[in-house]
């Protein structure tokens, strides 16, 4: 198996037929007998009453997970920042991707495999976002991906008239699948669906308007709702999730020109800070290389790997150390949250102990954490509202680490706040 | 009644006598060993010696009497110490304890005793044999041979009470003449019950009537060992006692002969209706003998223990991948499995799963199959492979009891220390014989995993519980725990062993007898409480020594309970295995060299010795026992160090070095308490301990002794570090006597000493290190002295450990530490004692987080290792794409408020520190893990770092 490669494999749980594979950073596919067999052992345990969850090689984890006793999702993954807690998330968030394209009914109760396999082509782009790290980091975090504008208020108050003339509850403003303003609503629905909308918006082919019928894995994963979206400038949507009414062309000739046009600025200004995800005058310490920053609260975040664009275009390299960057953010990341911050996951549906909590052995509880290697040094850091991670640069002495991070915290809750 | 009373007395005397003994040959440990030596041998047949199987292997453990006096009185509710307690590694071939037939002869000698009891055994074998098919050895032979009777219509049931004669209320027994109800608690409703108790005279004559009366438990005594053990059901029949027969004549008899407070094994007989508890029945079976060893080493706790260990799942298998296709045979591919337990079976069925996933994925991705996790009756249940040739070892336990983490370094250690029982995994599951030992290591290993676990729940105090919190961490490292010892002493104990490696003793010495020595000593090391004070053997073989007594527990026991003990077996080092085989080519050194491991232990000295046979020596034929000259020997040196076991009590009981502060002080409450103690000077006073102060004529004496030795010897090199392992330990010993010489060295040496102590003069050679130790005289520390080489920042924290501090700042802030060495294989961390002072309530559990933290630590470093030796063998590029790079320190912050905070104004008061563990690699990967308090500033983290990092072991 090649370095860093992932396979997915989705299969019907009764039968064993598979129903879609996809895969990352290799060129062959597995054998119908690899799959076959994967699929056998986990058949096989749970006949046995046996539930196998995951198993890993010298340099490959393989991860299974059965839903709603359907569906059988089996990922591999050689890549060297592979977890279970990556793994299991991107299970999870594949299926709720499913969920989301055709619905929770047409899933559990297969009649067709031939047409549910078609069916399951729509959800392709969605499921391969999430295997293709992006700039986003919410399939990992299952948080939603924002980014500070520089007009929030108006933006805000422009996007709630919007949402009211549409007759919905629920709309949200996004640039580049992050999310700029949203409805008090939308922050209501579970924060895997709004991260699941989010990707849904940023995976679609761009189109200037759209009416997307969804099916919310938690709110109603099974009737479905209407997504309508807008493209307002390129880069930036608008979408609101609507009932029967009102129809698309109502809302595009009607109210689009009506609400957005006078906001043209502040909207393209968005796209501004997309890199960044946050205005540049947001003071960070200049040895920041990147940074995620959690609002457990919302369950939304803020992740960088430029913190200071600027200073970094004339690099050659760019793209590959952005690269290393992501890497090694999301490996510190995945070991903070897997050992040593206390994992709340507030859906209180995970009730499978599917994943050993390390941390339920601490009886005191950790607050920071860090790592130093020879590339980079990482600090994270637990407080009431939220959760930050950063990613500085050798050079910053480790003693100052902590410092620079309390600042960064409070840049975040007094200036601007998240 | 008459008859009773003199027996019991007999037993007294026999006690008395026997303790006399135990004692005269503790008190004679003078160094002139042809005295002791004479003591301990003065039979011709040691008392081991019908202990050693077929096969030549030895585990003998003799508990001390002493420690039965201490520890009874402590828990009188609870059977803690056994005591004398003699059993093999293999319970299918126990052998019979005649003590009970003790009492009759009033010979003062056990060994004499047993060997004339063994005929009278046998005939009594006889007999049993023509009173029925109910012979209680055939019993035991029986479920060796794993298929137990199924349809049989009485099942056997071995249990193993604790019995203590010495506690029978005064009067009583005389009065009832009744042991049976006294001492064990069955109570037996004879039919003639009544009859006797009113003529009690012509008691004989009844007892002769109830002949052949079955001793049927009708009932039990509130509080007795019989219901505690709550393995008796009212209905068993009582068959066997230590595997003798009884019945209602003879039981009374058989129970006044037990000398002391021991172990009994009750055998009893219990009707099975259906065939359907066979399984359950061997299960128990199996573990009630193997008990003996964990019950010894964890007491009370492993009562409890027992019934969780029935309900968790866990398994080892051995399996093949091979399968004759013919031969269609169920089960065919399980080579081995242990336990054979209703929780287990399900993990035993699904073994097809395991074998399938580790041969595709083996194919699929090129590499060895690691772990798996199941879910099973709800429960997350960890399986490690270990995967060779063609054959699958996995290791199962639920996710509760063992981290994955552990889980993976433990399957390691596993493998590893079979290879060095058995030279191969195949040899050592493959043959008949090794099962029953096997299911005794496997049972000690689970026990352990259930230890863990049981001790995370409960807030613990003491040295047992910093064992356990610990071991989850140490059982993990290649290594063993070290204590650094003054260097007078550890001159002395190197001398010694010397001594002993070199044989040149008159019995050895080849002319002495025109032929051949039999064994060479390739080395030795000692232990003391569990650490380990001076090695002579190469390190690779110290770590399988090391992994050898903690799998078997030696090393805990060694810290509290042996009175002697004596372990011999065929080992296979693999370090010189494979230097043979690679230097094949060149001068072989030693062909067909055969290695022993022999282990001898008295009170807290441990002493593994590493012998060679074969080579320079004569060839090992068969299988050879334990040479009793060896023995004899290692056991005289032994006595012969037993002189320094005081001045080594007192570097275990001196002050912490580096100090060490508890957590408790610093959280405002208990400081209100405990008065203002942002005054260092009543926090040394505190970090001090009252203990400390030995008499001080014996500290003159001691530090005459070390001033003279510090001018007389030279030190020499230590060997330490093992001579054999060629070039790279004698660099890193360099190291360590260059730091005398060069300046710059010195200098930093007195930079340390300075930034501790204010002025002193410290700077320039080892000859101002003389003035420092002359000038120093005055200090009340008998570690004082020689401070050379070797443990030379431990011990000059020593020096001045009144004042010096690993921390800076007005107090002292580290709360416990870790270091971790892997090119000896030690490690350093506070000593039982030192972490018992500090008590506090928060303290033991910030502990058990600083093992767990650096238990996540360590595996970063690992994997860190790892991905340097992948890239050392792969090219750079893999190293881009992770991005990450090794990671070299990591730590993490805890927070922590005190428990059962009651004042519903304020916010509990916190208290934050930090467990930060540094990996350096140079010049061998060494791992140094600390726990300090948030508030020591940032430098001074630095400094204490680089400090420890000039520490040279």
């Amino acid at each position: 198996m090649e370095d860093s490669s992932v396979f997915l494999l989705c299969l019907a749980a009764s039968s064993g037929v598979p129903l879609y594979s996809r895969s990352k950073g290799s060129s062959r596919q597995l054998t119908f007998s690899v799959i076959g067999s994967l699929n056998g052992v986990h058949m096989f345990a749970s006949n046995q009453d046996v539930l196998l969850t995951s198993t890993c090689t010298e340099n490959t984890r393989v991860a299974w997970r059965a839903f709603h006793d359907s569906i059988t999702l089996i990922v591999m993954s050689s890549e060297s920042g592979a977890s279970k807690l990556s793994l299991n998330r991107l299970l999870e968030n594949v299926f709720n991707a499913m969920v989301l394209v055709i619905g929770l009914d047409d899933l559990v109760n297969i009649k067709n495999v031939e047409r549910l396999k078609k069916d399951l082509r729509a959800c392709y782009r969605l499921i391969d976002s999430f295997l293709l790290e992006t700039e986003k980091m919410g399939d990992l975090t299952q948080c939603v991906d924002c980014v500070i504008a520089y007009d929030v208020p108006i933006l805000q108050e422009c996007l709630d008239n919007f949402t009211q003339a549409a007759e919905s509850n629920f709309g949200c403003l996004m640039a580049g699948g992050k999310v700029v303003v949203a409805t008090e609503k939308w922050w209501r629905l579970s924060s895997q669906e709004v991260m699941l909308l989010c990707w849904l918006v940023a995976s679609l082919a761009p189109h200037s308007s759209r009416d997307y019928p969804v099916y919310l894995p938690q709110g109603s994963p099974t009737v479905p709702h209407r997504l309508l979206t807008f493209q307002l400038v390129p880069g930036v949507d608008v979408c609101v999730l609507c009932g029967p009414k009102p129809s698309l062309q109502k809302v595009e000739t009607e109210l689009i020109e009506r609400f957005w046009k006078p906001v043209h600025d502040p909207i393209k200004s968005c796209l501004r800070v997309q890199m960044r995800s946050f205005p540049a005058s947001v003071p960070l310490h200049h040895g920041i290389l990147g940074l995620l920053l959690i609002n457990r609260d919302m369950n939304k975040s803020l992740y960088t790997v430029q913190a200071h664009p600027m200073e970094e275009m004339q690099k050659t390299d760019l793209k590959l150390t952005l690269e290393q960057r992501r890497s090694a953010l999301r490996s510190f990341y995945t070991l903070a949250m897997s050992r040593y911050f206390p994992s709340e996951r507030a859906d209180g549906k995970n009730t499978l102990p599917s994943e050993e909590s390390f941390q339920s052995g601490f009886s005191h509880s950790a607050h920071q954490c860090y790592t130093i290697s020879s590339s980079c040094k990482c600090y994270g850091m637990k407080t009431e509202l939220h959760l930050l991670f950063l990613l500085l640069k050798p050079e910053v002495p480790t003693f100052s680490m902590r410092s620079i991070a309390n600042k960064t915290i409070a840049a975040f809750t007094k200036d601007f706040p998240f | 009644m008459d008859y009773t009373r003199g027996v019991s007395v007999e037993a007294a005397e026999e006690e008395e006598e026997r303790r006399g003994w135990d004692s005269h040959s503790a008190g004679t440990c003078s160094s002139s060993y042809t005295d002791c030596s004479s003591c301990c041998s003065s039979d011709l047949e040691p008392e081991w010696l019908d202990r050693v199987q077929k096969n030549g292997e030895l585990f003998y453990l003799e508990l001390s009497e002493g420690e039965e006096e201490i520890l009874l009185p402590l828990s009188p509710l609870e059977p803690v110490g056994v005591n004398h307690v003699r059993f093999n590694d293999s319970e299918a071939e126990i052998l019979s304890e005649e003590r009970k037939n003790v009492g009759k002869n009033s010979e003062p000698r056990f060994r004499k005793l047993a060997k004339m009891l063994k005929k009278k055994h046998t005939s009594k074998k006889g007999s049993a044999g023509l009173n029925g098919p109910t012979c209680p050895t055939s019993i035991l032979k029986q479920h060796s041979s794993q298929k137990a009777g199924i349809i049989v219509r009485y099942q056997y049931r071995d249990t193993c009470l604790y019995v203590n004669p010495d506690r029978l209320p005064e009067g009583e027994p005389k009065e009832k003449s009744n042991l049976l109800q006294a001492l064990i608690g069955i109570v037996h409703q004879s039919s003639r019950n009544s009859k006797r108790i009113e003529r009690q005279g012509s008691q004989e004559a009844s007892q002769r009537l109830s002949n052949q009366e079955k001793l049927v438990v009708h009932g039990f005594i509130p509080g007795s060992p019989a219901i505690r053990c709550g393995q008796i059901l009212i209905g068993d029949t009582l068959v066997a006692v230590n595997d003798v027969e009884v019945h209602v004549e003879n039981i009374e008899r058989v129970l006044s002969c037990i000398p002391g407070p021991t172990q009994v094994k009750l055998t009893f007989e219990t009707p099975v209706l259906c065939s359907g508890t066979a399984l359950q029945n061997q299960s128990t079976q199996v573990q009630t003998s193997i008990n003996d060893l964990a019950a010894l080493v964890w007491g009370d706790e492993h009562a409890n223990s027992q019934q969780d260990l029935q309900r968790m799942s866990h398994i080892v298998m051995y399996l093949t991948l091979r399968l004759d296709s013919d031969t269609s045979k169920e089960e065919q591919e399980i080579i081995y499995q242990y336990p054979v337990s209703e929780a287990s079976h399900k993990l035993k069925s699904i073994r097809g799963l395991f074998l399938t996933l580790s041969d595709m994925l083996q194919n699929v991705t090129g590499a060895p199959i690691i772990s798996s996790s199941l879910i099973l009756n709800d429960e997350l249940v960890h399986v490690s492979y270990w995967k060779e040739n063609d054959k699958l070892l996995l290791i199962s336990v639920p996710a509760q009891r063992f981290p994955l983490l552990q889980l993976k370094n433990m399957t390691a250690d596993i493998v590893r220390t079979l290879k060095f029982m058995y030279s191969t995994l195949d040899r050592a599951f493959c043959q008949a014989e090794n099962i029953s030992r096997l299911d005794h290591f496997f049972s000690l290993f689970f026990q352990r995993a259930l230890r863990v676990f049981s001790l995370t729940g409960i807030a613990g105090y003491g040295s047992q519980f910093y064992d356990a919190c610990s071991s989850l961490l140490v059982e993990n490292l290649p290594g063993v725990r070290w204590l650094s010892l003054p260097e007078d002493i550890k001159m002395e104990i190197d001398t010694v062993l010397s001594d002993l490696e070199a044989l040149d003793f008159a019995e050895l010495s080849e002319d002495f007898y025109e032929m051949r020595r039999l064994y060479m000593i390739i080395g030795t090391c000692l232990f003391y409480k569990g650490y380990l004070l001076s090695n002579h053997l190469p390190k690779e073989d110290l770590v399988d020594v090391a992994i050898y007594c903690r799998q078997y527990c030696l090393l805990t026991l060694a810290s509290e309970r042996i009175g002697q003990l004596i372990i011999w077996r065929e080992v296979y080092p693999q370090y010189h295995l494979k230097q043979c085989g690679s230097s094949a080519t060149e001068e072989c050194t030693e062909p067909g060299g055969r290695y022993f491991l022999l282990i001898v232990g008295l009170r807290h000295f441990m002493l593994c010795t590493l012998l060679e046979a074969g080579g320079c020596t004569s060839k090992a034929t068969g299988h050879p026992g334990p040479d009793y000259i060896y023995v004899d020997q290692v056991k005289a040196t032994l006595l012969q160090l037993e002189m320094l076991d005081m001045s080594i009590e007192d570097r275990l009981s001196s002050a912490p070095n580096p100090c060490l502060s508890c957590a408790d002080w610093f959280l405002p409450s208990t400081r209100d308490k405990l008065g203002n103690f942002t005054n260092s000077a009543v926090l040394s006073k505190l970090q001090t301990p009252p203990k400390k102060a030995p008499s001080p004529v014996s500290k003159r004496r001691l530090f005459a002794e070390a001033a003279s030795s510090l001018r007389t010897r030279r030190p020499s090199p230590t060997r330490s570090s093992g001579g054999s392992d060629s070039g790279t330990d004698g660099a890193g010993e360099s190291v360590g006597v260059v730091t005398h010489s060069t300046p710059d060295m010195a200098r930093k040496f007195g930079r340390r000493e300075s930034l501790g102590s204010g002025g002193s003069d410290g700077s320039g050679g080892s000859g101002s290190l003389l003035k420092i130790n002359k000038k120093k005289y005055s200090l009340p520390n008998p570690f004082s002295s020689g401070s050379l080489r070797k443990n030379l920042s431990e011990r000059e924290t020593d020096d001045i450990y009144n004042t010096i501090k690993l921390t800076s700042g007005p107090e002292n802030t580290l709360f416990h530490y870790l270091y971790f060495e892997t090119l000896q294989g030690v490690f350093i961390s506070p000593t039982h004692k030192e972490v018992e002072q500090l008590g506090g309530s928060i303290h033991p559990q910030l502990i058990k987080n600083f093992h767990r933290c650096c238990l996540s630590i360590h595996s970063v470093f690992q994997q860190a290792l790892n991905q340097k030796n992948s890239k050392q063998s792969d090219s750079v590029a893999c190293m881009d794409v992770a991005g990450f790079g090794p990671i070299k320190e990591h730590g993490v912050l805890f927070e922590c408020s005190p428990e059962n905070w009651n004042d519903q104004k304020k916010s509990p008061p916190t208290m934050s520190y930090w467990v930060v563990g540094r990996l350096f690699m140079q010049p061998q990967p060494q791992e140094l893990y600390v726990c300090f308090h948030d508030s020591v500033t940032e430098i001074s983290v630095e400094l204490a770092f680089k400090l420890s990092f000039g520490m040279p072991l």
